[in-house]
């Protein structure tokens, strides 16, 4: 049944090769000749031209209009011709018109309360109990600073304490973990931040030593110091300023007020040491008042407790000063403070030129209105805040914030009309004065414990956050209201008509 | 010579006005009622938007042209008088 045979190969031949071959053709092309020339091309003329932009002032001072007016200008009065009649029209319509009344343009999104941002903290200095004595926002706005000490206490005091800074604008913002802390010897009592660079810092001490750190440097921040000259703060460093040099390319120099009485201006200098550039001091007896507060001898030196720049007058500065005195300064003084004991070298001036009426207790914050050169306020241990004017003694409001002490009042940077104070109960008070009545527009409760507040400060760039810290060791950020930042139209009318204002 | 000093002094007159300020074709102000710094400001700022707003009115009419330019803001009206040489600017306070 089944048996081998074998089978013949069958065959299939290769039919690729064949049919790529029938495919395959090929073809060359050539682009046109390309004609070439050469030629060879040399300037023979050289101009030189230099430009130089000319500093802004030259451009406002050729601007004369003097001169202009001699000048004729062909057809300038035919158009007047023309354009006046026109121009007028619209003005007399302007003035009757109604309507525009009451139609209001937002172009920024309302916020109708203030609201919490940030609540910041150092848990070492919260743990020794240290308290937030200084707050203070850098030139651009967007790191602030917080000073560590004790105000409480009376006796001198070797503890250490620090100063914090927090970026606001860095994405990993942790609210316990400050960017950079600085060790200080001694308690800090007030900061300052350098009006133009945005990494120097100024602090005052317990000690009386004033430092100037720079936080961009590492590790060491330091950048100056006073030493213990005889010239130097013996007393509390309460307030630390920037004061600009006097002439125009001259680098800032740092203005410090103890309450040893003397209010000194130093320089940097190259060596890390910080020099006297030139000072004053405040003795009782030189001190101008219209009614007599006489104890003690004359010749002591009255402590100074607060201390104001003005905005529009670089000469003036006003001062706080133990006893509830408020005076006027001037940094052009020539008398010389009879001083007992003070030396050759440097001649300190006496600088009070009017005191004001005084407050029943000792100052702790003065502050000049942005809005209108005459306005400040002053607040102290009595609970009222007064509004006071530069150009008369009693002052033209006087407000009862509080039962407790207060001790941090500022002005707003928006609105004219409206202040801060901060009061001894823990809680910021907001006040409007366009507002008929003299009770707080808004009241923020910076803690629940009812420590008090110890400072405030508004952010000059981003002008609705306002940085308040207190006993309780912490610095919240609060984002205020619209209503309490944007300024309305007849806001500094009204100011002028307060400050014009005679109390009866 | 009086007369423009004349007419300039009737404008400034009107109820609410803060300043009148005259510019010549090249753009420099010629007369003016206003601190140097607050008139050259104004002077250019105005100048371009001056320009920009010719250019929107022409775009859309060629036969068109810009006379005048107001602009209401919320403390103050700045109104432009336009013309070949000259400008004339007026910035007057809203009586409420």
């Amino acid at each position: 049944m089944f048996s081998d045979e074998t089978l013949e190969t069958v065959e299939v031949e290769s039919q690729w090769r064949k049919s790529r071959r029938q495919r395959l053709e090929s073809k060359s092309s050539q682009t046109l000749e390309l004609k070439l020339t050469e030629a060879g091309v040399q300037a023979c003329h050289i101009s030189d031209i230099g430009v130089q932009t000319e500093p802004a002032e030259c451009l406002v001072d050729s601007f004369d209009p003097e001169l202009n007016a001699q000048v004729e200008y062909p057809g300038l009065r035919e158009f007047l011709q023309r354009v006046s009649g026109m121009v007028i029209k619209e003005l007399k319509q302007n003035a009757k018109s109604h309507a525009f009344d009451g139609f209001e343009v937002n172009w920024v999104e309302q916020n109708q309360t203030v609201s919490f941002l940030h609540s910041l903290h150092y848990p070492e200095a919260q743990e020794r109990g240290l308290q937030v004595t200084y707050v203070c926002w850098n030139s651009t706005g967007s790191v602030i600073a917080s000073a560590y000490g004790r105000l409480e206490d009376g006796d001198w005091s070797t503890e250490k304490a620090y100063v914090c800074t927090w970026n606001l604008d860095r994405r990993g913002l942790n609210s316990q973990r400050p960017d950079l802390v600085i060790d200080v010897p001694s308690s800090v009592l007030c900061l300052a931040f350098h009006p133009t660079q945005p990494s120097l810092i100024a602090g005052g001490l317990y000690s009386g030593e004033v430092l100037v750190w720079d936080t961009s440097r590492s590790p060491d921040p330091v950048l100056a110091r006073t030493g213990m000259l005889d010239l130097s703060h013996r007393e509390p460093v309460y307030q630390v300023r920037w004061l600009p040099g006097t002439k125009r390319g001259d680098a800032f120099r740092v203005l410090s007020a103890s309450a040893d009485g003397k209010i000194l201006v130093w320089q940097v200098e190259a060596n890390g040491r910080l020099g006297v550039h030139s000072g004053y001091a405040l003795i009782a007896q030189q001190i101008p008042r219209s009614t007599t507060v006489g104890k003690g001898r004359g010749d002591t030196p009255v402590g100074v407790t607060a201390l104001a720049l003005s905005f529009w007058d670089s000469d003036v500065f006003l001062v706080g000063a133990e006893g509830g005195l408020v005076l006027k300064c001037s940094f052009s003084a020539h008398t010389p403070a009879m001083l007992a004991g003070s030396d050759a070298d440097m001649m300190l001036r006496a600088p009070a030129q009017f005191s004001f009426s005084t407050h029943s207790g000792p100052i702790h914050a003065l502050d000049c209105s942005p809005f209108h050169r005459n306005l400040f306020l002053s607040a102290g241990t009595d609970g009222h805040a007064h509004l006071r004017s530069l150009l008369q003694g009693p002052p033209l409001l006087s407000l009862h914030v509080s039962d407790s002490y207060l001790f941090s009042v500022r002005w707003s940077p928006t609105r004219p009309l409206v202040f801060a104070v901060g009061t001894g109960q823990g809680l910021v008070q907001i006040f409007d004065l366009s507002r008929g009545s003299l009770t707080p527009t808004a009241t923020i409760e910076q803690n629940s414990s009812g420590r008090p507040v110890y400072c405030m400060e508004f952010n000059p760039k981003q002008m609705e956050l306002l940085a308040a810290g207190g006993a309780d060791g912490t610095v919240k950020i609060w984002h205020l209201s619209s209503e309490l930042t944007e300024q309305r139209p007849k806001e500094t009318s009204h100011l002028e008509y307060l400050a014009n204002e005679v109390p009866e | 010579m009086s007369e423009i000093e004349e007419t300039l002094k009737r404008i400034q007159s009107h109820k609410g006005v803060v300043g009148t300020i005259v510019v010549n074709a090249q753009g420099i102000p010629i007369r003016t009622t206003l601190d140097n710094s607050t008139t050259l400001q104004y002077t250019a700022l105005l100048r371009q938007i001056t320009i920009l707003a010719r250019g929107t009115v022409r775009d859309i009419d060629p036969q068109n042209d810009l006379t005048f330019l107001r602009m209401r803001s919320k403390k103050h009206e700045v109104m432009v008088g336009v013309d070949k040489d000259f400008l004339f600017v007026v910035v007057q306070a809203p009586s409420e």
